[in-house]
């Protein structure tokens, strides 16, 4: 015969609905929830905005974007923020994928809603050829990461449209001329929500500067990577994106309207400066309430499951005993 | 021997032809027909031939790429650098090859993708044709992954070929193939996908409710660093624990109690830094031994299950 359940049983075996319920009401309520939270930015992920801020301008950056939409939460973020300060800087950038070949199209959309908010606050545009390329998807992770070691200039040696509509090799282009070899870039950054992380690093680190936004998954692989020295700097999930954000609204040793440093970084004693142009708290910013709601909902749904556990064993074992 | 292929002369070099000229259209159609003419050929062979085949290509390539790893090879090479002995012309042609070889490896993978879209067809059809009571979902994918294809293209057509100005990065200059892509994958595919990634967190929480439980001392240390993560994943919380902190103890005289070791993010960082990166380092040190062990044994032909026929 059943045993008739108390309250803490009920508690313990309450149907997953009503979890799924407050969950998507907290998830609601924190996204529209507008307020500035203060932070306190992971070491990792200022090294990552400092190294940023020390391509100069005019510079090259290499982007490896290997992610789609399952984890733009994370990964458009990264990407936005990412762009965001190469565009203030003026630093040009080559754009491909070793991963997906949803990718391309989700980093194209990615750069025209920038260009289309740049164009909105009457900020210079970027334009394919002049100042990024785009060269898409590549199947082969492996083999793909040895040849650009090896000799970037053959494998990247196609056309693509100049700004007069004229196909010409990229190496022509004013984003590649002064690349070479992997090594020219002033730094290559990979976004990425998979393994394509291990392999770029494996096979480029010893090359170039290398710097990584990756999600929270693929973090404490990142992590082995910054601590060897491989990576130069890591913005990890979410709080990566917000960490990133709120560099570029204060940047690092730099003093606020108060003449307070807002973000102490302790590697360096000169200030990196924050970003002058344009949006800084975006994305991260807007999904960082909700993301406090949701952690917060994790930890209270573990502490109540467990008190409901030991609760229901006393209960029971009182039970027993009359 | 290596020399001979090396082809010190870059004019020469069958794999350094430069993209778009005449003579690598030439070599391209000719390695195509001759593509064709082997696996022709090998169609007639005796089906206990093929896995010698199999095992004899799969050390050849594994081989080449032993080989490229161990031999010198030259740095930012330019087209016009020749070769000054032996070791040079070997490195060369290790380098020049390894380009072709990583493009034929993209072909190849690429080709996935076809014999993905032929199998999902074949499936699909398949069961529409056999009336499957599910055959309606089979109808739905089937005509989402045309109308896909075809805005795609026609999207992809228009920006590289009928857009020399770049006109199209504005959304105001679109067409209707150009919305059209841009609802089926940016307003129905991307939302979906995300959306379908999105019912993990519902997942998480419902686990953690039930199955996150102290039941033993490891439960209880792997729930406390848990616990520990997740707040240092909260900025607010962070934030204002240390400034907390500050004001509990505004000026820690040196050599004693130190505050700043007991801060979340501090405590979070050491978690981090001294018991989860060497644990995933040790992980991936097994991944890489077994990755190794596993690379040999398809390399020397040992892995029977590896090259069936």
């Amino acid at each position: 015969m059943r045993r008739k359940q108390n309250f803490w049983d009920e508690i313990q075996f309450i149907d997953r609905r009503w979890l799924y319920l407050v969950l998507g009401v907290f998830l609601v309520l924190g996204l529209n929830l507008k307020c500035a939270v203060s932070n306190v930015c992971a070491e990792e992920g200022k090294d990552f905005y400092a190294t940023v801020m020390k391509v100069p301008e005019g510079g090259t950056v290499l982007i490896q974007s290997d992610w789609t939409t399952s984890t733009r939460g994370e990964s458009q973020g990264h990407l936005e923020s990412l762009l965001r300060i190469l565009m203030t800087k003026r630093v040009k950038f080559l754009i491909y994928t070793f991963a997906d070949p949803q990718a391309p199209q989700v980093w194209r959309n990615v750069i025209r809603v920038i260009n289309e908010e740049r164009e909105s606050q009457n900020l210079p545009v970027y334009r394919p050829w002049v100042d990024y390329i785009d060269v898409g998807y590549f199947a082969n992770a492996e083999g793909s990461s040895i040849a650009v070691r090896n000799d970037i200039r053959r494998f990247f040696s196609r056309q693509v449209k100049d700004d007069k509509g004229i196909n010409r090799s990229i190496f022509e282009s004013p984003v590649m001329t002064k690349i070479n070899k992997v090594g020219d870039a002033d730094l290559f950054v990979i976004v990425t929500a998979s393994a394509t992380l291990d392999v770029a690093v494996q096979r480029l680190s010893d090359r170039v500067n290398m710097a990584a936004m990756v999600t929270g998954v693929i973090g404490p692989t990142a992590l082995t990577f910054y601590q060897s020295g491989q990576l130069k700097g890591v913005a990890i999930g979410l709080k990566g994106v917000y960490d990133t954000e709120y560099m570029m609204a204060n940047g690092l040793n730099t003093p606020g309207p108060d003449g307070k440093i807002v973000v102490e970084y302790d590697r360096s004693e000169a200030p990196v400066p924050k970003i002058t142009e344009g949006k800084t708290l975006a994305r991260g910013a807007s999904y960082i309430v909700a993301l406090h709601f949701a952690l917060g909902l994790v930890i209270f749904a573990v502490v109540v499951g467990n008190i409901a556990m030991f609760a229901s064993r006393a209960a029971n074992k009182g039970g027993k005993r009359r | 021997m290596m020399p001979w292929l090396a082809q010190a002369d870059p004019r020469l070099n069958m794999w350094a032809l430069p993209p778009y000229s005449p003579q690598l259209w030439i070599a391209v159609i000719a390695t195509v027909l001759v593509g064709i003419l082997l696996v022709f050929g090998l169609t007639f062979l005796p089906t206990n031939l093929r896995r010698p085949i199999v095992t004899v290509m799969t050390f050849l390539a594994g081989s080449f790429y032993v080989g490229l790893w161990l031999w010198p090879q030259p740095v930012a090479k330019v087209e016009t650098d020749l070769p000054r002995d032996m070791v040079e012309s070997v490195g060369f042609w290790f380098q020049d090859a390894q380009q072709a070889l990583a493009n034929v490896a993209n072909i190849l993978t690429a080709f996935l993708l076809l014999l993905g879209m032929y199998s999902l067809l074949r499936i699909h059809l398949g069961r529409i044709s056999k009336k499957h009571p599910d055959r309606a979902f089979s109808v739905v994918l089937i005509i989402s992954m045309f109308l896909i294809v075809i805005f795609g293209y026609a999207d992809w057509r228009m920006r590289t070929f009928l857009d020399p100005q770049n006109l199209l990065e504005l959304k105001t200059n679109w067409t209707i193939w150009n919305h059209g892509r841009d609802i089926l994958f940016d307003g129905l595919l991307m939302q979906m996908d995300a959306a379908m990634f999105s019912l993990i967190a519902f997942f998480i929480l419902s686990a953690a409710f039930r199955a996150f439980r102290i039941r033993s001392v490891e439960a209880t240390v792997m729930m406390v660093s848990a616990l520990i993560l997740i707040i240092s994943l909260m900025p607010l919380v962070i934030y204002q624990s240390e400034m907390l902190i500050k004001a509990w103890f505004p000026n820690p005289s040196p050599g004693s109690f130190n505050p700043e070791n007991y801060k979340i993010g501090t405590i979070a960082g050491w978690v981090k830094s001294n018991l989860q990166t060497p644990s995933l380092r040790a992980v991936e040190f097994g991944v890489g031994l077994g990755a190794l062990a596993m690379g040999l044994r398809l390399w020397l032909g040992l892995e029977k299950g590896g090259v069936s026929v």
